[in-house]
């Protein structure tokens, strides 16, 4: 199959300067410790997303189940949620500014749209689940953690780009055009 | 001073579901701009070519934990405004391990791909659609995990604490090695694409400097000023003098404080000032300083919580071995603001509280005035409400059992909050102002087929939020004919993790007979958002617990029905007697009924001297159970926060359930059986 062509990347603007952004990242991140006294979030939400999702299915068993029952009938109500749908806008925001909205599956020129489609799935499957087991993600425990320099936070990190370095000879093909 | 919303407790609020959705915006649009709704780009950092995931989040780490650094030094914001994530080392080491591999197969992380689908990238979309999924598959597995979840549990935790390093040296070394890796990077990328445009450029050079003069910077600033809430602006900087001097002098003294300076601070109604007895509850109940709170050592870091690094925390005992230690285990948690009592409570009374006349060398006149009015003031039990005192001793922590004249001391103090157990007809004749009626059995329900089980803690949440509670609450549990009703709600109150939750002994028919103040008015009530944090239930337990129990050596199952339902001589449930092994306590030989029908716990040490005789040792493996776990909750309250036993469980589906489950042994101790109508 071929890499689908996509006529906004032509006219799209180069990225930000990595040191820039990286501190306008960690001055918003520091507005949300002093504003909200809690980091920012990304899989605090999805997991949101996933517990009203069961609460669609069955509601008594997403209730009485352990976990997700502890974030009571209306588990969008959080603050996670709506800082995970401003985090889209957000970006939507910058993404148009700079023409870089454009509707692809982002892979190696070599590699099948399904096979991408199934390491992402499979990929998403992998963070979701593990992002509940440490109680963050890159977002929530690694970058926010890090900050406040607490332990578990710092080994999760380590232990994040550990695992990512050993595991990426193996899937190497996704990039190869 | 800022106060944040996760101080304020009001996350869950209207305004901070706004200012979460502006702050995501920022995080999506510095996501977006760093070039993260790109996979390609994300994967990069694992192949060399493409180090802008390093160089980014890096970059905003050094960024916001210099920011926050400097918050610090200046005293505008406190960490424990800050939520803090607990260290679970088994959690997450696996958790970062798997995170790796998912982030390296989708190219994606949670954050990122909500960028990415911003920019329109469908594996972006198709990997949240996989989170969302793992999420509801980590939910269903939970009961597996759980053990896993909470593997290496060490409390919150901070990084240099553990390296034995102090803040600002952690911060410059990170810092260090950050900028260090920016320059790997570049010239990693340079090796392996042959492009690198800031290696070696003048910003990315002025760019290093200005982190690591920052980080070196905090040097420089006065140690962080230990802010006293309560004093206006202008004279804090006067009080952080004093406090400052007073810490180096106890630094000298080995953190120690000693009796006579605690004796004035204690009289002059010095706020944040906690004083910890943390002797056996028998011993508490017999004499302790005033104002102490007790608490045992097992709970000391949930109760201290509060008060971490804010005002003193004083610890004392009998000697100084058991305060001492948990001053240690405290320091390492982050507590920088314990002190411990120099020669304990026997060293106040020889010091402070002894008279006069007893003491071997004379005293001079103004010593000897001085004794007299400690003496006057540590001596004199229940005293007069002094509002200010009050209001401080209702945001520490309240006893677990309080007399009548302490709450009438206390009425209308800001976060107080009285509830009334007892049935609606005689709640709505009379009721201690303000109260709250609740009444215990809507605290319960059908739980999986069995009936009468302590409701799961988003229920029993949402109708704290209907009462208008709040977590930092100091709550009152009043109740008619009934203690265990009192008992009930408070174990509501512990699924939660709010343990600043009293009975008041004797209930509201000691408070009528004491002519004390009452009313048949409604109180104001606004709907608040009672937030489950945590579920802080480790002390429920199910049959296979108890089933785990039988014949285990140390271990006590205690049956709390009336010995004739014990004995299987009267039976109203599937089966008739008891779990084999389990001894009779009844609930009723913990209480005493006047001759008012005013039922109120016995004293302490007759209670303390009779379970020391059937239990066999103060750690013991204590399981507490009746039919429905009402009575049971009052055996709970009475060994876990009268008498301080450190290991007791409540089988909350008690007889009802056992009975049910014919695969369970029963015994009996009489063939003749008798139905109860």
């Amino acid at each position: 199959m071929k890499t689908e062509s996509c006529s906004a990347d032509k006219g799209s603007q180069p990225y930000a300067n990595p040191y820039l952004a990286g501190v306008l990242l960690g001055l918003v991140l520091l507005a949300s410790f002093v504003i909200l006294g809690a980091g920012l979030g990304a899989s605090g939400g999805i997991a949101r997303i996933g517990a009203s999702v069961s609460m669609c299915v069955s509601a008594t068993h997403t209730l009485g189940s352990e976990y997700f029952g502890k974030w009571g009938a209306n588990p969008l109500n959080y603050y996670l949620v709506f800082m995970f749908v401003g985090t889209f806008i957000g970006a939507l925001f910058s993404a148009l500014l700079a023409k870089r909205v454009c509707l692809q599956v982002e892979r190696g020129a070599a590699l099948p749209v399904s096979r991408r489609l199934a390491y992402a799935l499979a990929g998403g499957v992998i963070a979701g689940f593990a992002s509940r087991l440490a109680q963050g993600c890159t977002s929530g425990q690694a970058l926010s953690g890090g900050v406040l320099l607490l332990s578990g936070s710092l080994v999760f990190l380590v232990c994040l780009f550990a695992s990512g370095y050993a595991t990426a000879w193996f899937v190497r093909r996704q990039w190869h055009d | 001073m800022i106060n944040t919303l996760y101080s304020l407790d009001t996350l869950g609020s209207p305004m901070a579901f706004f200012l979460a959705l502006l702050i995501g915006l920022g995080f999506g649009f510095a996501l977006e701009r760093a070039g993260f709704s790109s996979s390609r780009r994300l994967a990069g950092i694992f192949y060399f070519t493409d180090m802008a995931v390093l160089k980014v989040m890096f970059t905003a780490l050094i960024t916001a934990m210099l920011g926050l650094s400097y918050l610090l030094a200046f005293g505008w914001i406190r960490l424990d405004q800050v939520f803090l994530m607990p260290t679970i080392y088994g959690a997450q080491i696996v958790g970062g391990l798997l995170f790796g591999v998912g982030f390296v197969m989708g190219a994606w992380c949670p954050g990122t791909a909500v960028a990415g689908l911003a920019a329109g990238r469908i594996d972006a979309l198709v990997f949240l659609l996989g989170a969302v999924g793992g999420s509801i598959l980590f939910n269903e597995l939970f009961p597996l995990i759980r053990p896993l979840y909470m593997a290496g549990d060490q409390g919150v935790q901070m990084a240099y604490t553990a390296l034995g390093l102090s803040r600002n040296v952690f911060v410059l070394v990170f810092t260090v090695v950050a900028v260090v890796a920016f320059w790997v990077s570049e010239w990693a990328e340079k090796a392996r694409t042959g492009c690198a445009p800031y290696l070696g450029s003048p910003f990315l050079k002025a760019f290093s400097l200005a982190l690591v003069t920052l980080a070196a910077g905090l040097f420089v600033l006065a140690p962080a000023v230990i802010e006293i809430p309560g004093k206006s602006a202008d004279t804090a900087a006067a009080a952080a003098v004093d406090e400052k001097a007073l810490m180096e002098k106890m630094e000298r003294a080995q953190d120690h404080i000693e009796p006579e300076e605690l004796a004035n601070r204690l009289m002059a109604g010095e706020p944040n000032l906690v004083v910890v007895d943390v002797r056996p509850a028998a011993e508490y109940n017999a004499f302790h300083i005033r104002s102490a709170i007790n608490v045992p050592l097992a709970r000391l870091t949930e109760v201290l919580q509060p008060h971490k690094n804010k005002g003193l925390i004083i610890l004392y005992s009998n000697g100084m071995t058991h305060p001492a230690q948990a001053r240690d285990s405290l320091q390492r948690q982050g507590f920088g603001n314990v002190y411990l009592l120099t020669d304990g409570l026997q060293g106040f009374r020889d010091r402070c509280l002894k008279p006069v006349s007893l003491r071997s060398e004379p005293l001079t006149e103004p010593d000897a005035a001085r004794v007299n009015a400690w003496r006057a003031f540590f001596a004199a039990s229940p005293v007069p409400a002094n509002p200010s005192v009050a209001i401080a001793s209702i945001n520490a922590a309240v006893p677990r059992v309080v007399e009548t004249d302490w709450l009438a001391d206390r009425l209308g103090t800001p976060g107080l909050k009285i509830i009334d157990l007892r049935p609606q007809p005689e709640y709505n004749a009379g009721h201690i102002p303000d109260s709250l009626s609740l009444n215990v059995d809507s605290l319960r329900g059908n739980i999986r087929g069995v009936p009468s089980m302590l409701l799961p803690p988003s229920m029993l949440a949402a109708q704290f939020s209907l009462l208008g509670l709040h977590p930092s609450d100091a709550v009152i549990l009043v109740y008619g004919d009934k203690l265990h009703d009192a008992t009930l709600a408070g174990m509501a109150f512990e699924r939660l993790g709010h343990m600043n939750c009293a009975v008041l002994n004797g209930g509201y028919a000691k408070w009528a007979l004491e002519g004390r103040s009452a009313n048949a008015a409604l109180p104001a009530c606004a709907e608040s958002t009672y937030q489950v944090k945590y579920d802080a239930d480790d002390f429920t337990v199910d049959f296979q617990t108890v089933a785990a129990t039988l014949g285990k050596a140390g271990a006590v199952i205690i049956d709390v029905r009336p010995a004739d339902f014990y004995a299987g001589k009267k039976s109203n449930e599937a089966r008739a007697g008891h779990i084999p092994g389990a001894i009779n306590r009844p609930y009723t030989e913990d209480v005493l009924t006047n001759s008012s029908l005013i039922v109120s716990f016995k004293p302490t040490a007759v209670l303390a001297e009779v379970y020391r005789r059937i239990l066999p040792a103060p750690d013991a493996e204590i399981v507490v159970y009746c039919r429905t776990g009402h009575q049971a909750s009052q055996a709970y309250f009475v060994l876990k926060h009268l008498l301080g036993y450190a290991h007791v469980r409540w089988y909350d589906a008690g007889w009802t359930e056992w009975a049910a489950r014919q695969e369970l042994p029963v015994v009996n101790d009489t063939q003749s059986r008798v139905p109860v109508k």
